[in-house]
């Protein structure tokens, strides 16, 4: 039994069982953090002693008994803009790297109270923003699959240390694909729930209104797991929504007979994608119509039309955000940071106002498309990692984004892997999104994928 | 034929610094020059942004004086 890689659902069952124990767990997964993430750099700060003492407590209580949920003894890492009190949350910038908060997210309240075991904070982009950077305080996390590559943005720790076993959950953060993204490049799951499912609460803001915090583990069971716990109504989150949390575990065995699938024609195949992302899409359709789903193409916007919207409403309100910094402390912030932060500066009112009209639209036209489908189908990126160069162009501004239209609409989407590329072994990515608050068929739709393959039970050799 | 701004000419460097400038942001010349050869691309997107929406097109934000008052 390789510890590094068994899922949440396999680990609970161990304990269930007695065939291992939190604190076992915990220990095996510090000494690969300490042997491999030299290499790495996914995390910003392992909280070893925080995790021998709340693996400990879980043990205690596992033993008497008292199970808390699915979570209990599960060890996890939260990407570095989640608040977490007495442990520093640096967004890993200059300009917080000393901030210690005095509350915890509201939710790591949840999953604490779930008896989950905080491994460390991860590497992101600054301010889960500007990167990949290699002018920041601490190092660029890098891709497991290959370290000359890496693991895409801005969850990028998240995505490295559950890629490389290291931890089987990680909560992310996707703004614009923080979460799918780096998912995708890593070989992982990821999803980012409908916009208001988890509250943003104690997490370091990216934008006002297209923040989005959810789980990144190694199967889509095991993103149902992790959503049951950290979903629900947080009335001191403006976005929070009071809608009722279902049981998404029951969901997963439902199987995808009769629904009703639209592919996205001119997204994951227009110009610029890798050559092997399309036969890996078709070949997962394929899959999905084996298993009793229908597939239709269905025509939305462009990625260009999604990803104008979405940037400019984001990059207004990451402006905002910042604006005080930047005008006394500019020098302080990593160089794509600051240049995504400074066109806020320059967006007018009317800019931003049409930005947010169009946005409705964009939105009510998915809205329409969920009528007839229970789900859209994509890639989840249209291209496989990219090398660690700190001089390539800045993605942002130079290629359309295939995760910005969910974003956008606010919709649950998952990423989860479905092939790799021949020449460079890198994973490629399937992504499946569903109308709001919806999750439960998009976890049914992953999960059923990932029963009849294997390509998430794939995972990179480290080394010595 | 889409309603936006993508006719007009873009930003030339002394527009740029004067618009920086007016949003009261100083910066190096190191940065400036590197935030020059930047803004274009921004620059294009929001101008593609379309400005024909009729007055019923509300923006996706939405004030809700309910949440307000359960504080």
């Amino acid at each position: 039994m390789d510890i590094a890689f068994l899922t949440i659902a396999e680990l609970s069952r161990a304990y269930d069982q007695r065939e291992l124990s939190p604190v076992e767990v915990t220990r095996a997964l510090l000494g690969r953090i300490a042997r491999h993430d030299g290499k790495l750099d996914s995390f910003v700060r392992v909280t070893e002693d925080v995790a021998l003492a709340e693996a400990k407590a879980a043990e205690a209580e596992l033993m008497a008994g008292r199970r808390r949920g699915p979570l209990h003894g599960i060890p996890y890492g939260l990407k570095d803009i989640v608040e977490t009190a007495g442990i520093p949350t640096t967004g890993h910038s200059k300009l917080r790297q000393h901030h210690v908060p005095k509350e915890d997210a509201e939710i790591v309240r949840r999953l604490k109270e779930g008896g989950g075991i905080l491994m460390g904070k991860l590497a992101t982009w600054e301010f889960a923003n500007g990167g990949p950077s290699f002018d920041l305080p601490w190092p660029s996390a890098r891709n497991p699959w290959d370290r000359e590559r890496l693991p895409g943005g801005s969850s990028s720790g998240p995505g490295a240390a559950v890629a490389a076993g290291f931890v089987p959950a990680a909560i992310g953060t996707d703004t614009g694909g923080s979460i799918r993204g780096p998912a995708a490049l890593c070989g992982i799951a990821g999803l980012k729930p409908t916009y208001g499912r988890v509250s943003r609460r104690g997490v370091f803001p990216n934008t006002f209104t297209m923040d989005h915090i959810g789980p990144m583990t190694r199967s889509a069971e095991d993103i149902a797991l992790i959503l049951q716990v950290i979903a629900g109504f947080d009335p001191a989150d403006p976005g929070s929504e009071e809608c009722p949390v279902p049981d998404y575990a029951a969901a997963l065995g439902q199987g995808v007979s009769g629904l009703r699938l639209g592919l996205v024609e001119g997204w994951h195949d227009a110009p610029g994608a890798h050559p092997d992302l399309g036969p890996a899409i078709a070949d997962a359709v394929s899959e999905l119509e084996r298993l009793g789903a229908t597939i239709e193409p269905v025509e939305l916007s462009s990625l260009r039309d999604y990803t104008d919207c979405k940037t400019t409403i984001s990059i207004a309100e990451l402006y905002t955000i910042h604006e005080h910094d930047l005008r006394t402390r500019p020098e302080d912030f990593g160089r794509i940071l600051r240049n995504r932060i400074l066109p806020g500066a320059l967006i007018r009112a009317g800019d931003y106002q049409a930005a947010l009209r169009w946005r409705t639209a964009l939105a009510r036209e998915q809205q329409v498309a969920f009528k007839t489908f229970d789900a859209l189908i994509t890639a989840a990126s249209r291209n496989i990692a990219d090398p660690a160069e700190p001089d390539r162009p800045d993605r942002l501004v130079t290629a359309p984004s295939i995760t910005m239209p969910f974003s956008v609409s606010g919709v649950p989407a998952i990423a989860i892997p479905c092939g790799f590329s021949k020449a460079e072994g890198m994973p490629l990515s399937l992504q499946i999104a569903a109308a709001h608050f919806q999750e439960t068929t998009v976890l049914r739709l992953a999960h059923a994928y990932q029963q009849a393959t294997d390509w998430h039970r794939r995972h990179p050799e480290l080394g010595e | 034929m889409r309603d936006d701004l993508s006719h007009l000419p873009p930003a030339s460097p002394d527009d740029i610094r004067a618009m920086l400038a007016r949003a009261g942001i100083g910066l190096s010349e190191e940065h400036m020059q590197q935030f020059i050869a930047t803004w274009p691309q921004f620059e294009a997107m929001v101008r593609r942004i379309p400005r024909g929406l009729g007055y019923a097109d509300e923006p996706a934000h939405i004030f809700r004086p309910s949440r307000l008052a359960g504080d």
